[in-house]
């Protein structure tokens, strides 16, 4: 117990997990003191009057301690899901493109629309990081950490589906345009080769980005491995009978990390010029990554595909399927982490519940100008589409969509679930807010499929139309990439510094100028036992 | 119970403000009328001109002032958008100008009016300008098809419906506003938050669709999925201009000290800055998936601006509405001074009125090959968009000056008040 903290107590709390103190009621009617609708108050974004020396001690807590008893069966059905999906792309670089389902007509289906998915679901996180942070929005320092991280696990898989498509896979570094001896060159009008270039600047930036936000964090997590190195000649080890302490280990690896910060105003003053120009940087690459995947589809003379709103579309419904992605993390990480609902409030739930109903509804408005249009353009075949090959089900008429399910649960997963929110009771449930998130989710994946495969199964002639089937090696593929996406995200948890701690002090009562010192903002030694100092 | 509310930040703020002391924030008695009877002069003047060029060119005259009564709406229709995210947000950092979007955004309904000269006037003209009403576009066959929404009956009553729509909804926002002034009751902010949230929902499809019915639908065989984003991001980017330019001129009067510092132009600045990047992606977006895909019915739009001298004006429009203003912009001293960043927004105003231009006047004078801008008589454009900007510019100065400058008990008034933007 005590190597975790020379301090009896404290160690206490931070080995066993506890949670800390509640201090005070919530007022009546504002959920947990954060749901204030009293327009001259701003809401609290931390909750329970911690203290800044709380703080660091529950974030670093999260790195520094044994996970719940959750944690390592989970990693364990996660990790092996992702191994599956290793299994099945072995098989297709064995065996080739044809253990999918595509075929003559659908020739195009589960790999993109896995692509488009996961590149959508990153969105969040750069919204979070950039453009919220240029609006000034304090609520996202409590998010923005985990978001960043997901943005980056959400494009690892995404690469995975392109780089696995092209069939002859060891010829994939043929993607970026290097000089070779046979002058092969990729097609540069080709929008799938500025898919390559649009992917690798987002993870780049998105990368660069979430590691440089984590170094003051990560030196703190050096700095306390090394206090407690130096406080104590005995501590765990990384096995039994090796005598080398897992202080060290940590010690080492963030300090390796954290690259020679030393918490100066002089670092801290170039980390917030280089936060602010990355922010700068990021705000229009969230605009132009799914921008350029909309391109995929929209240069095309496809109907269903060759519309002019798709750019911005794809972006609302990118930052749409994030937040979903963000809020089915969080909402299952704050119940199973303690005290992380002080820093995850009902009002930041509301927020990202807001966003979903706005995103949602844009979607849902693009439906709508996609469906007009497609009528008002008088182009039979751009009615045709929608009208028949999408909405109208089978059991209506013989001619109708053999897809017409997978419209329809777009539909009102995307457009119709959302619309709960306008409720307040709805949008300050997490139970409700993870339930939509959930159906959201589904219904980004079915948007993709609905473009794609729709707009592919029936072709100007009847004689080339046809279904589209995924074969096991199709879903086990795409089960996988949830698994790889959830097992980084485990890991994440587990060993980084899972909030931005500097952020998370500096949206605190007692970071402002006008913060009277008077009170509990020193840390109320009236209902501790004294260890918090 | 009571740490939680103390944990929370009450930003209250008395009317002991300096900057609140009533000369800063209302205008004395007479104030601005020199400038009142400076734009409805300018009104008068060059509605008369568009009279005169009634006479030379009928059609060039009704198309020059639909470009300026097409920019005179979307003037009040960005302020409109501005007034619904920023009660939706809850935005605090605006409360000392928000009056200023909110004079600007109860005049839409007014300005919409003058839809019904440009109707008037085109119905005299056989459908000079909504081309698909005149008889020469009878009995076309993708007309035909579209007949059930493009038809004369269903378009005035869809454009009736939308004025309707908005005077309802600016109406109600600013009597929340106004009710605010006399009663003091916080609550209103609320309420006018929750007003909001429905009517953004209106106003966006709303909005779309007189995009469509006024400006996509005079080209009756052109369609694109993204023209209503095209108008909103227009509507947006003039609408912040058009604030900037009151503000810095009531600067300019004296008023607003302390209210308005240059930490708000620095931010409007920034919304400006961001509106001008916005409208290039989707203006771009829009003309490079036609261009790309390059199916006939849809490149006829950028054909027909791409005879004659049509392209000069589409590059004024790409430099003054993009590229300058994108570089010049950027700069963190143009945004914080009120000198300069009124001048952009003047500029701003002016690209806009281009970008309508752009887009509406192409479509009645392309038939003339010889001169198919129609350089020879473009004082008439001149005239309409000066008359109908002088009319708005009257309209608005009578609005600012008829109350207090600053909603007095706007509850986020603190706030605003100590806005800093410290990078």
């Amino acid at each position: 117990m005590s190597s975790i903290h020379p301090d009896q107590v404290t160690a206490q709390h931070l080995a066993g997990l506890s949670r800390l103190p509640d201090r005070g009621t919530p007022a009546p009617g504002t959920g947990d003191g954060s749901l204030i609708d009293d327009p001259s108050v701003r809401s609290p974004l931390v909750l329970n009057e911690r203290t800044f020396k709380e703080v660091t001690d529950i974030v670093c807590g999260y790195a520094e301690n044994k996970p719940g008893k959750w944690w390592l069966p989970a990693l364990i059905i996660s990790g092996s899901i992702a191994t599956l999906g290793g299994l099945a792309i072995l098989y297709l670089v064995i065996t080739g493109i044809g253990t999918w389902g595509l075929n003559n007509q659908v020739d195009w289906a589960w790999d993109i629309t896995n692509f488009v998915f996961w590149i959508g679901i990153g969105h969040a996180g750069t919204l979070i990081s950039a453009i919220l942070c240029l609006l000034k929005q304090k609520w996202r320092t409590a998010v923005n950490r985990s978001a960043e991280a997901m943005t980056i696990f959400a494009v690892i898989c995404a690469a995975t589906f392109p780089g696995i498509h092209i069939g002859r896979q060891w010829m994939a570094w043929f993607l970026p345009p290097i000089p070779n001896a046979n002058n092969i060159w990729p097609n540069f009008k080709s929008p799938l080769l500025w898919d390559v270039f649009a992917i690798s600047t987002y993870g780049t930036v998105s990368a660069l980005f979430w590691f440089m936000g984590m170094i003051p964090d990560l030196a703190t997590l050096r700095d306390r491995a090394d206090m407690r190195l130096r406080a104590s000649k005995s501590g765990p080890t990384i096995a039994p009978f090796i005598p080398i302490r897992v202080d060290a280990v940590r010690a080492y690896i963030y300090g390796f990390l954290s690259l020679g910060w030393r918490f100066s105003s002089r670092h801290w003053h170039r980390y917030e010029a280089a936060y602010l120009v990355l922010a700068g940087i990021s705000t229009p690459l969230v605009l132009s990554v799914h921008s350029i995947v909309s391109f995929d589809f929209a240069t095309s003379i496809l109907p269903g595909w060759h519309t002019t709103i798709f750019p911005p579309y794809f972006v609302a419904g990118a930052i749409f399927g994030g937040f979903a992605m963000v809020l089915l993390l969080l909402i299952p990480a704050r119940e199973l982490f303690p005290n992380m609902k002080d820093f995850i409030t009902l009002r930041h739930m509301e927020n990202m519940a807001k966003i979903i109903l706005v995103t949602g509804s844009m979607v849902g408005f693009a439906y709508t100008m996609e469906f007009f249009i497609a009528w008002y353009s008088g182009n039979e075949y751009e009615s045709h589409v929608f009208k028949f090959n999408r909405a109208l089900p089978t059991w209506i008429s013989d001619k109708g969509a053999p897809y017409w399910w997978a419209y329809w649960a777009m539909i009102f997963c995307n457009v119709l679930s959302p619309q709960v929110f306008w409720m307040k009771k709805f949008r300050t449930s997490p139970t409700a807010i993870f339930a939509v998130s959930f159906l959201v989710t589904i219904g980004m994946w079915f948007e993709r499929f609905v473009i794609i495969v729709t707009s592919l199964h029936r072709a100007f002639l009847p004689g080339e139309w046809g279904m589209f089937f995924p074969t096991a090696v199709d879903i086990t593929t795409f089960i996988a990439s949830c698994g790889v996406f959830l097992t980084l995200f485990l890991i994440f948890l587990k060993f980084l510094p899972v909030f931005a701690i500097a952020e998370l002090k500096a949206v605190m009562p007692q970071a402002s100028p006008h913060h009277h010192h008077e009170g509990h903002a020193h840390g109320g030694g009236d209902h501790s036992k004294g260890g918090h100092h | 119970m009571s740490q939680i509310s103390a944990a929370g930040q009450s930003h209250g703020v008395g009317a002991d403000h300096p900057a609140l002391r009533s000369s800063n924030i209302s205008m004395a008695p007479g104030a601005g009328t020199g400038l009142k009877s400076a734009f409805i002069g300018l009104g008068v003047l060059g509605l008369a001109v568009v009279a005169i060029g009634w006479f030379k060119d009928s059609t060039h005259a009704l198309a020059s002032l639909h470009v300026g009564v097409i920019t005179a709406i979307t003037i009040c229709l960005g302020a409109t958008f501005f007034v619904l995210i920023f009660n939706l947000v809850n935005a605090g950092w605006v409360s000392t100008f928000k009056r200023q979007y909110e004079n600007v955004m109860s005049l839409l309904p007014i300005v919409s009016l003058l839809m019904i000269p440009v109707f008037v006037l085109d119905y005299l003209k056989g459908g000079a300008l909504f081309t698909w009403m005149s008889s020469a576009a009878h009995g076309d066959v993708i007309l035909e098809k579209k007949a059930g929404f493009l038809n004369p009956m269903f378009f005035y009553a869809r454009s009736a419906f939308y004025i309707l729509l908005w005077a309802y909804i600016t109406s109600t926002l600013r009597r929340l506003s106004l009710e605010q002034d006399r009663t003091g009751d916080k609550w209103l902010t609320a309420k006018a938050r929750r007003t909001s949230a429905w009517a953004i929902l209106v106003m966006a499809l709303s909005a779309s669709f007189a995009g469509f019915d006024w400006l996509m639908s005079i080209d009756f065989k052109f369609f694109s999925t993204m023209w209503g984003v095209y108008f909103f991001a227009g509507s947006a980017y003039v609408g912040t201009a058009t604030m900037i330019l009151i503000l810095a001129l009531l600067r300019r009067a004296g008023k607003m000290e302390g209210a308005v510092t240059s930490e708000h132009f620095h931010d409007l600045g920034k919304l400006l800055f961001s509106f001008t990047v916005f409208w290039a992606y989707i203006a771009f977006s829009q003309y490079f998936l036609i261009w790309y895909s390059g199916i006939p019915e849809e490149t006829a739009f950028f054909e027909m601006r791409l005879k004659g001298a049509w392209p000069m004006v589409g590059a004024a429009v790409i430099i003054s509405h993009f590229a300058l203003p994108f570089v010049i912009m950027l700069f963190r001293g143009i945004k914080r001074n009120p000198t300069t960043i009124a001048f952009f927004a003047i500029w701003s105003i002016a690209a806009h009125v281009i970008d309508m231009f752009w887009v509406v006047r192409p479509v009645v004078h392309v038939a003339n090959a010889a001169d198919p801008v129609g350089w020879g008589m473009i004082w008439i454009d001149a005239g309409a968009v000066l008359g109908v900007l002088g009319v708005l510019g009257w309209l608005i100065v009578g609005k600012v000056t008829s109350g207090p400058l600053v909603a007095v008990n706007d509850p986020r008034l603190g706030e605003s008040l100590d806005h800093r933007n410290y990078v």
